[in-house]
């Protein structure tokens, strides 16, 4: 290449950097909104993570500060000391099974409802759908009567129950949509082979609506891992508290306790869980949401 | 035929069965009980017709309650739509780090209420908060003494809190939307001489129209349910001014501290709450009609 360069190739060079330039500063309004409201939320956790890690006093003396050192004991308090650990293993359990067993009931049902058309299943789907829109606050006081009757009430089998029906609609819905979106060619390959229904359902079905599954599977652990209501509405006996009705009865204590940092380690580690899903599986997250509401 | 019908049967009834008993019977029976005046469960319920209906209709409280819940509605979903549109704009201006802002303004909805309630405790506190010692640290005076959990600007910073959490939704709802319009339509306005705004509200908004009108159905379901964000927001006590009809139903329900056991009223309210939704959603949906864009 040559060292020395032309008038004109030298104008169009600089030309082309003062174009990049002005690019670049026509992106500094939306850099300095989006950066600030990312910031914002970057930093607040950010802190409420370091804070965890503080004394107390560290904590009141000034808010800023990093810790001086590490307090790992503010965790061990509230894993320990006042049961989160025990309400932790509550709500993993819980909530997991829930979660299968919803995907077991729904799975079948939105199979049916998208792929096996019969006199009244759109009258079906559209009642399951329906249930998106009716408030929970409606349903506390007949399902608490519901719940005593069945002796259901006040146990974590019972709020699991609750779990599961009240997340059939919008998982049905996001499921329905996702099988009417598979293309039919593979079936219809398996019933010519002489598969029965059945066989279409778990050999076909399942293997391609996997990731719709899985989406659906995660969107319904985070949700009913970060809810309180039902648990507050159905739970009584703290010993059976789910982590975050758990949480939220420590933040109520927080005026007599005074414990601050320790109601921030109970708070990280009910973010934890959530925010690592997130992190390795966000755009099957993100997927989720617009699986129903955005047409393909 | 047979097998069909079996498999229809096997595969359709369990769910449908659970979300009967669990979901359907359950919201049928509110109507029935919000007839009635019962004061606890196991306890005689007598029928006083729409006297429930009539008592909400003059109750400070509640109509307190209606009007911050409306408010969230109507002027927080303005601000939401309005922030979630803008941002959606700006993410999708060219910048860099599309996937990174998408990810960062979502965080807030994957992380338990109960820890957003918290984190807002400590942006808000007065005595060691964050925006009051940022404005102290800063030197302006009026905002390091500002109240911001008082009575009477409690409701405001929640909704603010609110807000944040909600647009990053909408966000990512609006984003995917705009992914499936082609970019051939924004290069040809271009070539017309079309400015960044006449871009937006001739191609974005229209060709949008279909994702904003399903978002706005579902926040007007989360605005008019809202519970769990409010009534976390402040301990034990909440000041009646943060009241939204949910809480308000849990309130008269199943109490504070004490215990108030007021059933039937509480239902009533759950019956109203329904018939809101369906008000607006069915108002909603008659506003927002217009033909459907092909493209």
């Amino acid at each position: 290449m040559n060292t020395t360069m032309d008038a004109p190739n030298q104008s169009r060079i600089r030309q082309g950097r003062w174009d990049l330039a002005k690019k670049w500063a026509a992106h500094i309004p939306a850099y300095l909104i989006l950066g600030a409201w990312s910031f914002f939320t970057l930093f607040v956790i950010v802190w409420l993570i370091l804070s965890s890690l503080k004394t107390d006093n560290e904590l009141f003396k000034d808010v800023w500060a990093l810790p001086t050192q590490i307090h790992w004991d503010n965790y061990a308090k509230a894993l320990f000391a006042v049961d989160l650990g025990r309400y932790f293993v509550n709500s993993v359990v819980v909530v997991l099974i829930s979660v299968v067993v919803i995907l077991v009931l729904s799975a079948p049902a939105a199979y049916i409802l998208s792929r096996k058309q019969f006199k009244g299943s759109n009258l079906i789907t559209l009642i399951f759908i329906a249930g998106i829109g009716i408030p929970l606050p409606l349903l506390f006081i007949p399902l608490f009567n519901i719940m005593t009757a069945l002796s259901i009430n006040n146990t974590l089998y019972g709020l699991g129950v609750l779990f599961v029906a009240l997340s059939l609609p919008f998982t049905v819905y996001m499921l329905t949509g996702f099988f009417g979106s598979l293309p039919v060619e593979l079936e219809e390959a398996a019933i010519i082979d002489g598969a029965s229904d059945f066989q279409v359902f778990f050999q076909v079905m399942l293997p391609l609506g996997m990731p719709g599954l899985i989406t659906a599977a995660i969107f319904n652990f985070i949700g009913l891992w970060n809810e309180y209501q039902l648990a507050l509405v159905f739970l009584n006996d703290p010993n059976k508290s789910t982590l975050s009705l758990g949480l939220y009865s420590l933040s109520n204590g927080m005026q007599y306790t005074g414990d601050w940092v320790g109601l921030l380690a109970g708070v990280v580690i009910v973010m934890v869980p959530t925010i690592v899903l997130y992190i390795v599986l966000s755009e099957k997250m993100i997927s989720g949401i617009t699986m129903g509401a955005v047409k393909a | 035929m047979k097998t069909r019908k079996r498999l229809i049967a096997l595969f359709l009834l369990p769910a449908s069965l659970v979300y009967l008993i669990f979901f359907l019977v359950p919201a049928v029976w509110a109507f029935y009980y919000s007839f009635f005046d019962w004061s606890g469960f196991g306890q005689n319920m007598d029928f006083i017709g729409i006297k429930n209906y009539i008592e909400l209709s003059r109750d400070p409280l509640f109509l307190l309650s209606l009007r911050n819940t409306l408010f969230i509605l109507v002027v927080g979903g303005v601000i939401v739509f309005a922030l979630a549109l803008l941002l959606t704009v700006l993410v999708n201006s060219g910048v860099r780090g599309k996937k990174f802002f998408r990810a960062m303004i979502f965080l807030p909805n994957v992380i338990a209420t109960i820890a957003l309630t918290t984190l807002w405790a400590f942006v808000y506190n007065p005595t060691f908060g964050l925006l009051n010692s940022f404005f102290k640290v800063i030197g302006w005076q009026p905002g390091a003494t500002f109240m911001f959990t008082s009575m009477d600007h409690i409701f405001y910073a929640m909704l603010v809190a609110l807000i944040w959490i909600e647009v990053g939704f909408y966000l990512v709802l609006l984003m995917a939307g705009m992914d499936k319009i082609p970019l051939e339509y924004y290069e040809a306005a271009k070539i017309e001489g079309a400015n960044e705004w006449q871009m937006f509200t001739g191609i974005t908004v229209p060709l949008l129209w279909d994702v904003i009108s399903v978002g706005t159905v579902l926040y007007t379901i989360f605005a008019l349910k809202v519970f769990e964000f409010p009534y976390a927001f402040t301990q034990i006590q909440p000041p009646t001014t943060i009241y939204t009809v949910g809480m308000y139903l849990y309130i008269e329900g199943f109490g504070k501290r004490d215990p108030i056991y007021r059933l039937g009223y509480a239902t009533a309210i759950g019956v109203v709450l329904l018939l809101c939704v369906i008000l607006v959603v069915w108002l909603l949906r008659r506003l927002m009609r217009r033909e459907v864009i092909q493209y």
